[in-house]
């Protein structure tokens, strides 16, 4: 192409029109940096939900929860028959999850608090000891060894002014369906170990933030409900398994198919709702972009009509010197694409500056800006800048192509 | 040499239509230029001289009546195969040049072959060719707007004869030129015509037209005299 005498001749026609064919070629720096940027804010937007929610996307989440999960018309919403995963269920469960994942049965309840004078309210959790660190993340402290040691969540903490080694009075109350009022005074109170990183939104609505966590011994002796589980969740070592894994359990466990006994459920819905969500929001940036597009899609049309218009005499010349007329378009879809280059190569360079200050400044991490997804948006944003500016010469360049040799020579 | 003419009108009309009404610009014309034939066509303004080298340059095609140039109709041509005709057969020299701004003028002269052959000169044939209307190797590498009006015409001579066509159109060929610039054009015209190429020129000037074998007069679209 570069060899190309037509090539040249569009060269040398934007060199001697270097200042007009800039300021036409800013027009498409402005629209390519304006799909690049509005691209990569959307992308790194849903990167950053993605990967929070990614933390619990490996969680499969089996409640006894009894809403009806069949279709409608095949029994009440509203029953409640059963009062928690019994033992024969976690052991299916266990069985169908096999070597696929891990297994952590979880009792819980929503109770009071009390460190000397001041009370809190909050989620109370019971659990294998030797599950916690499979599930939770410990930011101070120890696991939980004795039967009296309780686990506390940052936000509970910070909120109580709890620190480890205080003493935490426990009211047997529950709010929870476990109810056997079996613990003695001695047992409600426990010391605190350690605090609990924040976990923050989850898909499995394990939130131990604002909760506490015991072993489950302290805690079916507390409130009872000995094998009876209020959560099953499954950590499942392959994230692609899931759908084959719900499977398992659901025909393990819910064999009564008119009446679904547990609710089996996981992260991918959820994403997938956020990421519809935040595709749609990145489409109506990227539309927001299109139209400065557009805007320089009108301004490199006007320049190249003007190139025509005032090379009338020129393309007289080549047509009857024996120029085809697919040479003449040639020429100037070459002068549309030189300046698509212009514009394209200086707008890809300048979104990688502004578009990396604005996800700064609107996100606050560029963590996932090179990230391929993020920065493929630069020459996606370039690459339609090219095309619209091709896109722009065609019928200019058609125009000019269909000249009549006799009335251009002439400069009609 | 063949008999047969190498270009050939019959019954040539072109009619224009106007916002006025019908223009006939040619009425009938019968005409035979045989290879190595030296044509000059006189006649006053309007009388069709612009129109037949249109025609003879395959720029235009006749509203009825038959061209053929090297053997081939025109009319039954499609714009593709004229366009390669003009290319290959038929050199335009014109009064005011009309060299490619944008070009050298090696680049200018190199223009057509690069058309033919869709690639560079490489066989030192344009070169050769400005040396044999006496344009340097410097004098080459000139914008056509840094040369005078005689090296301007002698380096758009080199370029219709670059292709070796075998026919040379030329339209008023020393009409911005001065009286002695002029005669030495006319001299490299002499020479090409020596040399076996058949010339057609348009002229207002009748010792411009000494130069010719013969005359055609045009007057009012027709063939008024010959001689």
């Amino acid at each position: 192409m570069i060899g190309d005498i037509f090539f040249q001749l569009s060269v040398r026609s934007v060199k001697l029109n270097f200042t007009r064919s800039i300021l036409a070629s800013i027009g498409i720096v402005i629209g390519v940096v304006a799909i690049s940027t509005m691209g990569m804010l959307g992308t790194n937007m849903a990167l950053q939900v993605e990967d929070q929610l990614s933390e619990s996307a490996n969680t499969i989440a089996i409640t006894a929860d009894a809403i009806r999960m069949g279709p409608p018309g095949t029994g009440s919403s509203s029953s409640s028959s059963s009062s928690g995963i019994t033992k024969a269920q976690l052991a299916k469960i266990r069985s169908a999850v096999g070597e696929n994942g891990t297994v952590i049965p979880l009792y819980s309840t929503s109770t009071q608090f009390t460190r000397g004078t001041i009370q809190g309210r909050g989620t109370i959790y019971g659990m294998n000891p030797a599950d916690v660190n499979e599930f939770l993340t410990l930011g101070n402290g120890t696991n939980i060894a004795g039967i009296n040691e309780a686990l506390v969540g940052m936000t509970l903490a910070e909120s109580m002014g709890i620190d480890i080694g205080d003493r935490i009075k426990i009211s047997s109350a529950s709010e929870g369906p476990p109810t056997n009022n079996t613990a003695s005074a001695s047992r409600a109170t426990v010391t605190v170990v350690g605090i609990i990183d924040p976990r923050g939104t989850t898909a499995d609505s394990v939130s131990t933030d604002n909760g506490i966590v015991v072993s489950k011994e302290w805690y079916t002796a507390q409130y009872g409900g000995k094998d009876q589980y209020t959560q099953v969740n499954v950590l499942v070592t392959d994230v692609d398994q899931i759908p084959e894994i719900e499977e398992e359990i659901n025909s393990a466990v819910n064999t009564d198919k008119k009446k679904q006994s547990l609710r089996i459920s996981d992260a991918s819905s959820q994403l997938e709702t956020i990421s519809d969500t935040l595709s749609t929001l990145t489409l109506f940036c990227l539309a927001i972009g299109g139209i400065s597009l557009v805007v320089a899609a009108v301004s490199i049309f006007n320049v190249m009509m003007m190139s025509v218009n005032e090379r009338v005499q020129e393309i007289g010349i080549l047509l009857s010197i024996g120029t085809e007329k697919g040479e003449v378009r040639r020429m100037f879809l070459y002068e549309a694409f030189i300046l698509g280059i212009l514009g394209a190569g200086l707008g890809g360079l300048m979104s990688i500056v502004i578009g990396y200050s604005v996800v700064d400044a609107m996100i606050g991490t560029t963590e996932y800006f090179f990230m391929p997804a993020s920065i493929s948006y630069v020459p996606l944003g370039m690459l339609i800048g090219m095309v619209v500016c091709v896109l722009s010469g065609l019928y200019p360049a058609w125009r000019a192509s269909s000249m009549d040799p006799i009335d251009a020579l002439r400069g009609d | 040499m063949s008999d047969t003419p190498l270009i050939q009108l019959v019954d040539v009309t072109k009619t224009y239509h106007l916002e006025s009404g019908d223009f006939m610009a040619l009425r009938g014309v019968s005409l035979d230029i045989m290879e190595n034939d030296f044509v000059a066509i006189m006649g006053p303004s309007g009388s069709g001289k612009s129109t037949i080298m249109n025609q003879l340059g395959i720029l235009d095609v006749p509203t009825s009546g038959k061209l053929s140039i090297d053997g081939r109709d025109v009319s039954t041509m499609t714009p593709l195969e004229r366009t390669h005709l003009r290319r290959d057969t038929i050199g335009y020299i014109f009064q005011k040049f009309y060299l490619i701004p944008l070009l050298s003028a090696y680049e200018n002269v190199e223009y057509p072959l690069i058309l033919k052959n869709k690639t560079r000169d490489t066989t030192g044939r344009t070169a050769a060719m400005l040396e044999a209307v006496g344009i340097d190797k410097e004098m080459s590498e000139h914008r056509p707007n840094q040369l005078s009006g005689g090296q301007q015409q002698r380096v758009a001579i080199a370029r219709a004869l670059v292709n070796d066509p075998k026919i040379l159109l030329c339209d008023e060929p020393t009409g911005n030129l001065d009286k002695k610039t002029g005669f030495q054009i006319m001299d490299i015209l002499c020479n090409l015509h020596r040399k076996g190429k058949t010339v057609i020129l348009v002229t207002h000037d009748p010792k411009v037209a000494e130069y010719a074998l013969r005359t055609i007069r045009l007057d009012d679209g027709r063939i008024a005299e010959e001689s």
